[in-house]
């Protein structure tokens, strides 16, 4: 009984597994089909599409063009993010759930309305759609996630340490650089590469405020609505293999970094 | 001890201090410009809060609530952004419109149910994974299969939409599948349906339920359900007066996550849906195609939804606590 339920709710996992894994790869093979008529079956293979990718300016200077906003909003949301943890985590002080309750609030309000409202209020500080804004609004709804990371990371800081760095004479900005900032290095780490991540295939804010040039997700969304192509799998392919490497290698990365810091 | 080795002692501890004074913290604090910022920010415990306590909760008043605060203030006006010569009144006009037309009101109504239903269905098909995983697996496995299932969700929004398009479309993997095993032999229309939509919806949201339940169940002590089983419980009586009891907190917020990110979903509905499956978000995105007087009107009805969305989720949660502590007596 026991173990024909056990059977059951791994063929369940593996099942599951299949689900989220066979349309990537089934968009991956697509990609390789000598052909422009997307579907099935394949009956011959190409690389022609990769090549036409990589020698296309404009998908070269819209990825670039995503980089450059996913890193400066990270830059942005990782130093807010933290002070606000610091604060939240800190000692406790009249309104402080209020405070909590208003951080995680853009990750919580349903992506179109948060992209409408982004766009109402861009407007009322003149800010033009385009970089800047998206800028502005990936890094806004960003700081939650890095606050909640670096929250649970603080709250595993043993005090003793920076009553010891006090003891000592440090005053508590130096207390904060030399003992809680490494302390939190692995959790800045691993809350940027998700902002990283999140900034980079998101769609409706970069969509809604976006100018005339189109972040990465954006370029697939107009591709797509013009017609299927094994291009657009080519493009698809290339940005799913990036987010996943450096989704992988953060992964590990931050967990080995957590390991060495406690042991 | 002799005066000589006193003072060799001394001699070293002030090199020591010196050497100090020479690395980059040392330095830094003994820097005059260091030392009169030091001293203004941390003359009292009151003022070294002030001074962390300022710039955060400036950015959430002004960055988070901000939006938020001015979409629904522009939602009671006639006109934004305000053109020149012009002025700016306060109406209830962009509410009327919204219960006058039910080209307005139907994809509302037809969100809420959309969302609620793909929840359902992405709790009922996340429920088993995450008790396996929770149960059944090895804490080291447990880290792995859970990252294996990670990999997919780092992938974004349009590219799996377009992944689903690819599975569903009339040439897709499904159809030929079913047509090679005989089955059927005229392609189903998958596509521009509720059910390629739903099948987006929960394909994009699945790990939002997941990771809750997962933790949920990965706190709940495997002694109670041996215990129950002592007491001559059944396997069905157990989950249902043991397990599901006790992880109604994880349902609960995966719920809500959930169903609050199935609301605000845009490009998957355009891409996926057809004209009978117009959803408020497309709505509301129309109203920002076009010329700018039409803003007040979108903001107001995208206040509708975030509101009913929130009325939404306190209900549910309020059940759902209810459930709880009627069960657990």
């Amino acid at each position: 009984m026991n173990r024909g339920n056990r059977v059951l709710l791994s063929c369940v996992y593996w099942a599951f597994v299949l689900y989220v894994f066979v349309p990537l790869i089934l968009m991956v093979l697509v990609s390789f089909k000598d052909s422009k008529f997307i579907g099935f079956p394949i009956r011959s293979w190409t690389f022609e599409w990769y090549t036409g990718v990589f020698a296309d300016a404009q998908v070269l200077s819209t990825f670039g063009y995503s980089v450059v906003i996913a890193v400066l909003s990270t830059a942005i949301s990782v130093v807010v993010g933290t002070w606000i943890a610091v604060l939240l985590e800190g000692r406790r002080f009249w309104g402080r759930a209020v405070i909590f309750g208003l951080t995680v609030l853009p990750a919580l309000v349903p992506g179109i309305i948060s992209a409408i409202a982004f766009r109402i209020y861009a407007r009322g500080l003149g800010i033009e759609p385009g970089m800047g804004a998206i800028v502005w609004a990936h890094a806004v709804h960003n700081v939650p996630f890095v606050v909640l990371v670096v929250m649970a990371r603080l709250s595993t800081l043993p005090k003793s340490q920076i009553e010891a760095a006090r003891d000592l004479g440090a005053d508590p900005l130096i207390a904060f650089l030399r003992i809680t900032l490494p302390y939190l290095v692995p959790a800045i780490l691993g809350a940027s590469i998700f902002c990283l991540l999140l900034s980079f295939d998101d769609f409706v804010r970069s969509f809604f405020l976006g100018g005339y040039e189109p972040t990465l997700p954006v370029l697939i969304f107009a591709k797509l609505r013009s017609g299927m192509s094994p291009e657009i799998n080519a493009i698809a392919t290339v940005a799913l293999i990036l987010t996943a490497v450096v989704g992988i290698w953060a992964e590990r990365f931050t967990r080995r970094l957590k390991k060495e810091t406690e042991g | 001890m002799s005066y000589d080795a006193a003072s060799a002692r001394n001699e070293r501890a002030a090199s020591t201090l010196r050497q100090a004074d020479r690395t980059f913290w040392g330095r830094l604090v003994n820097w005059s410009p260091y030392r009169a910022f030091a001293g203004l920010i941390g003359a009292s415990p009151r003022r070294q809060f002030l001074i962390l306590a300022l710039f955060p909760i400036l950015w959430v008043l002004t960055q988070h609530l901000g939006p938020m605060i001015q979409m629904v203030g522009v939602s009671f006006t006639d006109a934004y952004p305000v053109a020149a010569g012009k002025e700016q009144h306060l109406t209830l006009d962009n509410y009327a419109r919204f219960f006058g037309d039910s080209i307005f009101w139907m994809p509302f109504f037809r969100t809420l149910f959309f969302a609620a239903t793909f929840t359902f269905c992405t709790l009922i098909l996340t429920y088993p994974v995450a008790y396996y995983l929770a149960r059944h697996v090895s804490r080291k496995n447990q880290m792995l299969m859970l990252l294996l299932l990670l990999i997919p969700f780092w992938v974004g929004e349009i590219v799996r939409t377009y992944a689903i398009m690819i599975l569903l479309g009339n040439t897709g993997a499904v159809n030929l599948l079913l047509r090679s095993i005989g089955l059927i032999d005229r392609p189903i229309p998958f596509m521009y349906t509720s059910f390629s939509m739903g099948m987006g919806i929960v394909y994009l949201t699945a790990l939002y339920m997941l990771l809750p339940l997962y933790s949920a169940l990965e706190k709940l002590p495997k002694s109670y359900n041996e215990a129950a089983a002592d007491l001559g419980a059944g396997a069905w009586t157990r989950f249902r007066r043991v397990t599901l009891p006790l992880t109604i907190e994880g349902i609960s917020s995966g719920c809500t996550l959930v169903f609050l990110i199935a609301t605000g979903f845009y490009a998957t509905p355009v891409l996926l849906g057809g004209p009978s499956t117009t959803v408020f978000a497309e709505t509301i995105a129309g109203f920002f195609h076009v010329a700018g007087d039409e803003w007040p009107t979108g903001a107001a009805f995208a206040t509708i939804m975030f509101v009913s969305a929130l009325i939404v989720t306190v209900v549910f949660q309020r059940l759902m606590s209810a459930l709880r502590k009627g069960d657990v007596k």
